[in-house]
């Protein structure tokens, strides 16, 4: 027990989550030591975190994940003090990973499925900041088929291809009221798709430390044929017609590097830094097929930095079959004062989580993760003029199951 | 503090653990839905706290605004239920709420109403309209063919005495005017609305009616319609109100009687006179808006010849009378300005501006806007030195619509000068529309706050609409 209360105390003042609408649950294991894994390669989610260092898994290994985002968000406006809050929905990132190859083969092959970004946000109706966003809806999926392979004991390295797929919908209010005062929407709707790629190199020197370095390219998501609707005044309503429009999200490389190290043969500290190249989300631009006097292409200046994370966790088994983890890490946000939105209102954060593993047998594990994260932030948007408070709670509970065969 | 109860929790649950595989399974199975339960327990809704409204060394208890036809809620060319429920006094009052503010009445007018403006007409709205060519497009529409006269018809006084003394068509001459409501004083004489609103139409005057209601706060916009009678009408109707003079003769003594009446026993803030260059009705119709093909100029310059005026393919500067030019018309001057009160046919189609002159109500010359700007220069001067000499807050209404002409964004709405799409100002060009209300009063807030150590939140104004379309 005593144990137990020491590894916490050890990894709770500095461990680390959502950075801009990146999302980074992938792993339940890796969740419950605040997001660490490239250096601490422990089950087929290595696929993500390390293509470099599945090759030292030594089974087929299958596994699902799933982890609801609980969030909600409350803004209250700088000049009127008016409170508004989110009724956002839960949304569900998942995770499904498979690993195969020979027996002691150097070569290992994999399939991964994941959600690397995503938000959901939705506003209540009458909102003071509705003529800049009421919802926002950003969904994707990558699929990464992998290879991994071990040079020797001491190094691996792995890329896989990734394909992904996403979808978009963001409703905002027009100010434009029909003589019952009722104001006009708008709603943009499109299906995405992207394609890049996740490379790793693992290196474990000895068999108490190893080191990860992990790349995950740029993909830009591109937007082709979505559909735009206008709900505006009848009189109106030739000039917002129906259109498809174009778009492109940048959804930005990562770069990790991490290190993981067993002090003594049940504890494994692990410790991540990560950059992400936020830098690519300068402009996000609408291109309407169709335009009119009243609507024209928009150009919405994000001007994104580029962001970093530090990420400490740790896992002790307690028993050969029952592992605790907790982890903490510190997130800085991408988006500098002047740009904070709606749809995003991010802040440099902390997050903290804890996590449970158990090995029912050889083949089936179970892991879960908790995760909680709080933000608060006060900014003018430049664009919108936006001014005010936001403030935003994220409960992230989560499980998967793993077969090792 | 939720994480510390989050990570104490989490501990205790952690210390129950007995290295018991038969219980560690059950405590596994039980932690997914323990993180569940975690986060029942925990509020997922996070707290924001909000500065608490302070009132500082305000009373208003008792806000009477003394104003004219912007603060009476005129909007849309007429007086009319909406537009005073809009007022801009009106949401201030509401605000007021927060510090102790008391009820707030207005001479309100019935809600089916269709309203009454200054030439006895209806209120404006949208409307598609088809002109002389046949050619339909949105434009405003008068509601009816003529105003509700059952409103000068019916008097209110008995729902008084009104917090919103504010009176359209009132002048800081005519404020302190005693019998201004007596219709036996003859026709253009006095006000009928004041009369419909005063208890007393014989012997009471604007001043009079808002002093005996021993106002502890009040806000006092008067003085614009002492020049816009005259620049609206294109210098043809009105009279400028002279800086000099006695009180009820010349503008800086009628405003020291107001302003030093009501601000013997309350605290207050003085509004100042917009320029006319804000205003759409003075800036929407171009000075050279006659566009003419080549045919068309050169049979023009031919007819007019004789007064030396040649036209030229594309846009022209229009024909306007003048009496003192040679055969008493010129082409209008690229800093004079064409009204928006001008038939929009009649230019078209029966050739204003071009085979005729444009009459003199429909334009401003150079001489007309230097006067209506001397004025304005003077008025504001006075204003603003007696909102000092008075220690009363001081609102820079001017500034605010030279603000707005820019083009403001409030909140992801754009707020522009542009009349109709623009959203501060109604179908009349010159009177505010709900969504401009509120901005002007959150102008009010913030001054007031400035000078007396209030915290008043400003309005949502998100919460108003500007123009309205079918």
């Amino acid at each position: 027990m005593k144990k137990i209360i020491t590894v916490l105390t050890i990894c709770s003042p500095l461990l680390m989550h959502a950075q801009g609408f990146q999302v980074n649950l992938q792993g339940q294991k890796q969740q419950g030591m605040g997001g660490t894994g490239s250096a601490f390669i422990q089950d087929a989610s290595a696929l993500f975190f390390n293509p470099g260092g599945a090759s030292f898994l030594k089974e087929n290994s299958v596994s699902i994940g799933v982890s609801p985002v609980l969030s909600h968000a409350k803004f209250a406006d700088g000049a009127s003090s008016t409170i508004s809050e989110t009724n956002s929905p839960a949304s569900y990132p998942f995770t499904a990973y498979a690993l195969f190859g020979k027996k002691d083969s150097k070569l290992k092959y994999g399939v991964a499925a994941y959600t690397p970004f995503g938000s959901v946000i939705e506003w209540q109706d009458g909102w003071t900041g509705r003529f800049a966003l009421t919802r926002m809806q950003l969904q994707s999926i990558f699929i990464q088929p992998t290879v991994s392979y071990k040079i020797n004991d001491q190094f691996g390295i792995g890329a896989g291809f990734v394909y992904g797929t996403g979808k978009m919908n963001i409703r905002r209010d027009i100010p434009v009221a029909d003589n019952s005062g009722k104001f006009g929407k708008a709603e943009l709707d499109g299906k995405a798709q992207g394609y890049g790629f996740n490379a790793g190199v693992y290196y474990k020197p000895t068999s108490q430390l190893s080191f990860g370095l992990n790349y995950r390219s740029e993909v830009n998501m591109k937007v082709k044929d979505g559909s735009a609707t206008f709900t505006v005044p009848q009189s109106l309503q030739a000039g917002f017609p129906a259109t498809d429009f174009a778009a492109s999200l940048p959804l930005p490389k990562t770069i990790v590097l991490g290190v993981a190290y067993s002090p003594i043969k049940k504890l494994t500290i692990a410790f991540d830094a990560a950059m992400v190249g936020w830098k690519s989300f300068d402009t996000l631009t609408f291109d309407y097929a169709t335009n009119t006097p009243t609507l024209a292409d928009t150009k919405s200046s994000r001007n994104y930095q580029n962001t970093s994370a530090f990420r400490l966790g740790g896992q002790y088994n307690v028993t050969s079959k029952f592992d605790v983890r907790a982890g903490i890490k510190y997130l800085k946000s991408p988006i500098k004062d002047g740009y904070v939105s709606p749809d995003v209102p991010d802040a440099d954060h902390v997050s903290y989580s804890l996590g449970v593993g158990y090995k029912f047998n050889s083949h089936f594990t179970v892991d879960a993760s908790f995760t909680y994260e709080s933000m608060s932030r006060t900014d003018t948007n430049l664009e919108s003029q936006l001014n005010g408070t936001y403030k935003t709670n994220i409960y992230i509970p989560g499980i998967s199951i793993n077969y090792n065969f | 503090m939720e994480l510390t109860r989050l990570i104490s929790t989490s501990l205790e649950f952690l210390s129950t653990i007995t290295f018991n595989p038969i219980a560690v399974k059950k405590i596994l199975f039980n932690s997914f839905l323990a993180s569940s339960v975690a986060v029942a327990l925990f509020s997922c809704r996070p707290t924001i706290d909000t500065p608490a409204p302070t009132k500082g060394s305000l009373d208003v208890s008792k806000y009477v605004a003394i104003g004219s036809t912007i603060s009476a809620g005129y909007a849309d060319n007429a007086l009319y239920h909406d537009g005073q429920e809009n007022s801009y006094p009106n949401m201030l009052a509401k605000q007021f709420k927060l510090i102790g503010g008391g009820d707030f009445k207005q001479p309100l007018v019935d809600a089916s109403s269709v309203g009454i403006g200054a030439a006895m007409n209806a209120r404006l709205v949208l409307g598609p309209v088809t002109d002389c060519s046949g050619a339909t497009s949105l434009a405003p529409i008068a509601l009816g063919k003529e105003g509700d006269f059952t409103i000068f018809l019916t008097s209110v006084a008995a729902n008084g005495p009104f917090n919103n003394m504010s009176v359209p068509g009132a002048k800081a001459t005519t404020t302190v005017y005693p019998g201004y409501g007596n219709p036996a004083n003859g026709a253009g004489n006095f006000n009928p609305f004041f009369t419909r609103m005063t208890a007393d139409p014989a012997t009471a005057s604007v001043l009079s009616d808002a002093a005996s209601q021993v106002p502890t706060f009040f806000t006092m916009s008067v003085g614009t319609d002492d020049v816009y009678g005259y620049a609206i009408s294109g210098g043809t109707k009105d009279v400028i109100t002279p800086s000099a003079g006695a009180p009820g003769f010349g503008f800086d003594a009628s405003i020291d009687a107001i302003a030093g009446t009501l601000a013997a026993n309350a605290k207050g803030a003085i509004a100042n006179i917009p320029e006319i260059s804000s205003l759409p009705y003075f800036t929407t119709v171009p000075y050279n808006a006659l566009v003419l093909d080549n045919a068309n100029a050169t049979a023009l310059s031919a007819a007019y010849q004789p007064l030396g005026i040649t036209f030229h393919e594309g846009p022209n500067a229009f024909i306007i009378e003048d009496a003192n030019a040679p055969g008493g018309m010129r082409q209008i001057h690229d800093n004079e300005l064409i009204l928006l009160s001008i038939p929009q046919d009649s230019i078209k189609c029966m050739g204003w501006g071009s085979m005729k002159p444009i009459p003199n109500q429909y334009v401003l010359t150079e001489t007309e806007i230097t006067a209506v700007n001397t004025a304005i220069t003077a008025y504001n001067t006075k204003l603003k030195a007696t909102a000092e000499a008075m220690h009363l807050a001081f609102v820079d209404m001017n500034a605010f619509l030279k603000n707005v002409k820019k083009g403001i964004v409030y909140n992801g709405v754009s707020v522009s000068a542009s009349f109709v799409q623009g959203g501060a100002f109604s179908l009349d060009g010159i009177h505010l529309t709900p969504l401009g209300n509120a901005l002007l009063a959150n102008e009010f807030i913030k001054s007031i706050n400035s000078a007396y150590g209030s915290t008043i939140p400003k309005i949502d104004a998100t919460m108003y609409k500007g123009v309205s379309f079918p």
